[in-house]
């Protein structure tokens, strides 16, 4: 545990939110308030499901240009998504104080999505005369730097996907690069418009409600899709005070686990979402007594939420703090719903109240008799220092992430404000640096057709696309060269994820209109399909992310993996970069730090510093 | 019936991809899920639809599933007594 944790907290210097609760943080705490959902029939997407329930961002296409401020002769096409983000990104920005391109040039930034800009591809993708499809693919990384363009050249881009978790997973990473001194401030949080693709892709799973949904209720059926956006300014203390800038709240923890169960169902007894609540305690230095409300993932699936409760009890014991799910006021919003609910918890925090659980009515039968939050209550939130508030953030893939925010109390490095000098500008790592040994590594070329059946049943294999069965060949065959080693972490760098899957799914619905669709090509469709299935193949716990940033995927992935065994946390992390378009190799590396080497092992290389690491990437690239 | 159970079989086979089954592998009155082929909820989900697109009969949850697909014989029963196409 690094005790710096303690004596230079982590803190938010701005937010912005967008959902369809509001623009903006004042409209969206008046909407929490007064218990105003947004959720309501399709308005604004194409789609031929007309009265589905979702909960869609009030604001037409052109009404989002004018609000951004995009010409409407720009020539860069729009998405959704890059719009919204850019609404949130400059709240966020501004409230921090953050304007001029200096500014943005000493920031990073990490940003959340899995469709990307896929509204936009479905409006410009056409059929041609003879049955052809022609489109443009937005992949997630690309969709990020829409994002970025509106405000100058950020110091790092980095997109994190992994589905649901994706914007907990960006502001995770967001507190690892401050804590270890990579960047001064990170501006972390995600975006995600709403498509007919994912519209579609849920309805093929059966579990859209076509009433409002009803989160923790017996008679849930379901979620309702949403959209929006939020980011968070996230930087140290004494970072804020030296900059004249009021800290907000303290990010205090965070934890990431994968379920390793199924790719879109939670396990029953919600060992993922333990490890991942467990973890964030730990990272936090707190104890369960010290939660005071949870916003829980509370989607309104019968699968999700009585796993999630199974959970909570497992953490937290007979008796559970407050507890709701904000779903009901926005639908399920995905890649962006870890930032949006860090967003409505931060205004919990600042005003004192804990938000409803919307749309609920009876207790689900359940062991203990629990309720969730259903009237406005007015209760301390803050606990002195010892007091936060837990975020659940869960994805398909069992990607489960916990994040843990407090009340910013009082100035707790005063010495920094004597120091006015100069930031560093990437300031030096507080702990001793922790050599990474690369153990064993596997390339797997194009070329090369690798026998399945080696590595998988036919049965397990059955609904796996060629990309998924390259890639759990290339890590099974790297795992198994140290097969008593069980990597703590699995970390994917990927441009076009499983684009095979995704890309069938949209020529389906292209050419046969938005029925019959095949749910298992929705199900492998995220980025993160990779990732979670190496994971289940090998059940494995430990921390699992995907980053997909064109040509810095593996990079950044590498990184990931530095910071993670930096923070004493992970000993061993699987990396790897897997693509389908175009056909490059698929890679995978099996790193590790000193104290997990194996006895009489001959490590293939070592590296002092993440610049050494990254070589890997440009070496096999 | 026994036609409809063949043709079943292969559409099962199809859309779940079990490229390594013939239908002579199957049989009309094993489990589909748990012992039998070991089947999924997102196979159920695919055989759902098999039922929606071919037979015209729309399921209002998957919960419903449990008991039409305990085998490919009640599969094939449920179908008949109640396709539209």
């Amino acid at each position: 545990m690094n005790p710096s944790n303690l004596s230079n907290p982590i803190i938010v210097s701005g937010y912005g939110v967008v959902s369809a609760i509001g623009v903006g943080k004042e409209q969206t705490l008046a909407s929490l308030r007064e218990h105003r959902s947004g959720i309501a029939p399709v308005q604004y997407l194409a789609t031929v499901h007309r009265d589905m329930l979702v909960g869609e961002v009030k604001l037409s296409f052109d009404e989002l240009m004018e609000r951004v401020g995009v010409p409407s002769d720009a020539e860069a096409p729009q998405s959704r998504t890059a719009l919204i983000g850019r609404l949130a990104l400059r709240e966020a920005l501004q409230q921090a104080a953050l304007t001029t391109p200096d500014d943005y040039a000493r920031t990073a930034l990490i940003s959340g999505t899995t469709v990307g800009g896929m509204d936009r591809t479905e409006i410009e993708a056409s059929v041609t005369p003879d049955g052809q499809i022609v489109h443009y693919n937005y992949d997630c990384g690309t969709s990020t730097l829409d994002i970025a363009r509106g405000f100058g050249q950020f110091a790092f881009v980095d997109t994190i996907s992994t589905a649901c978790s994706s914007a907990a997973n960006a502001i995770g990473m967001a507190v690892e690069l401050v804590r270890q001194g990579h960047f001064e401030r990170v501006v972390a949080g995600g975006s995600e418009g709403l498509s007919r693709l994912h519209l579609n892709g849920f309805n093929t799973l059966m579990i859209l409600d076509q009433q409002p949904c009803r989160p923790f209720d017996a008679q849930r059926n379901g979620i309702n899709l949403g959209e929006g956006a939020a980011y968070l300014v996230i930087e140290s203390e004494a970072s804020a005070l030296r900059r004249g800038v009021k800290p907000l709240a303290v990010v205090r923890g965070f934890g990431n686990a994968c379920d390793a169960y199924h790719q879109t169902a939670s396990s029953p007894d919600g060992e993922g979402a333990v490890l991942a609540m467990r973890r964030a305690l730990d990272d936090a230095h707190l104890q369960p007594s010290d939660i005071t409300y949870i916003n829980c993932h509370g989607t309104g699936t019968p699968n999700n939420d009585v796993s999630e409760l199974n959970a909570l009890h497992r953490v937290f014991g007979d008796v559970l703090p407050p507890f709701s799910s904000t779903k009901g006021f926005t639908g399920h919003t995905t890649s962006a719903s870890g930032s949006i609910e860090a967003a409505f918890c931060l205004l919990a925090l600042q005003h004192h109240f804990l938000p409803v659980n919307l749309n609920f009515q009876t207790p689900i039968d359940h062991d203990y008799p629990v309720l969730p939050n259903a009237a406005e209550q007015v209760i301390p939130l803050s606990r002195g220092r010892r007091g936060g508030l837990l975020l659940n953030s869960f994805a398909f893939g069992g990607n489960d992430s916990s994040l843990i925010l407090s009340p910013y109390t009082e100035p707790q490095t005063p010495q920094t404000l004597q120091t006015p000098q100069t930031p560093p500008q990437a300031a030096s790592p507080q702990t001793p640096t922790r050599k990474v040994y690369l153990l064993a590594q596997t390339l797997l070329a194009p070329s090369v057709d690798p026998n399945f059946r080696d590595y998988l049943a036919p049965l397990e294999s059955r609904r796996f696309d060629k990309l998924l069965k390259r890639t759990l060949c290339c890590s099974l065959e790297t795992l198994r060269q140290y097969p008593d080693l069980v990597p703590d972490a699995i970390i994917t760098a990927t441009v076009w994820g499983s684009a095979i899957s995704a890309i069938s799914f949209f020529h389906d619905m292209m050419r046969q209109g938005e029925a019959f669709l095949k749910p298992t090509l929705f199900m492998q469709s995220t980025h993160n399909t990779m990732s979670s299935l190496i994971a289940i193949q090998t059940h494995n716990h430990g921390y699992n992310n995907t980053h997909s940033q064109l040509s810095d995927s593996l990079p950044h992935a590498l990184l990931d993996a530095w910071l993670q065994m930096q923070s004493g946390r992970v000993h061993s992390a699987l990396v790897g970069i897997h693509d389908s378009i175009p056909a490059f190799d698929n890679r995978s590396y099996l790193l590790v730090t000193a104290d997990a080497l194996p006895p009489d092992c001959h490590p293939l290389a070592e590296f002092t510093s993440y610049s050494e690491l990254a070589l890997l990437a440009v070496k096999n690239g | 019936m026994n036609e409809l159970i063949e043709t079943l079989k292969q559409q099962v086979i199809e859309a779940l991809n079990l490229e390594d089954l013939t239908p002579a592998d199957i049989d009309a009155d094993a489990p589909l899920f748990g012992e039998g082929l070991g089947l999924d909820s997102i196979d159920a989900l695919e055989l759902i639809m098999i039922l929606e697109k071919d037979y015209g009969i729309k399921l209002q949850s998957p919960a419903q599933g449990k008991e039409i697909f305990k085998s490919i014989r009640t599969m094939a029963e449920f179908i008949q007594a109640n396709r539209t196409r």
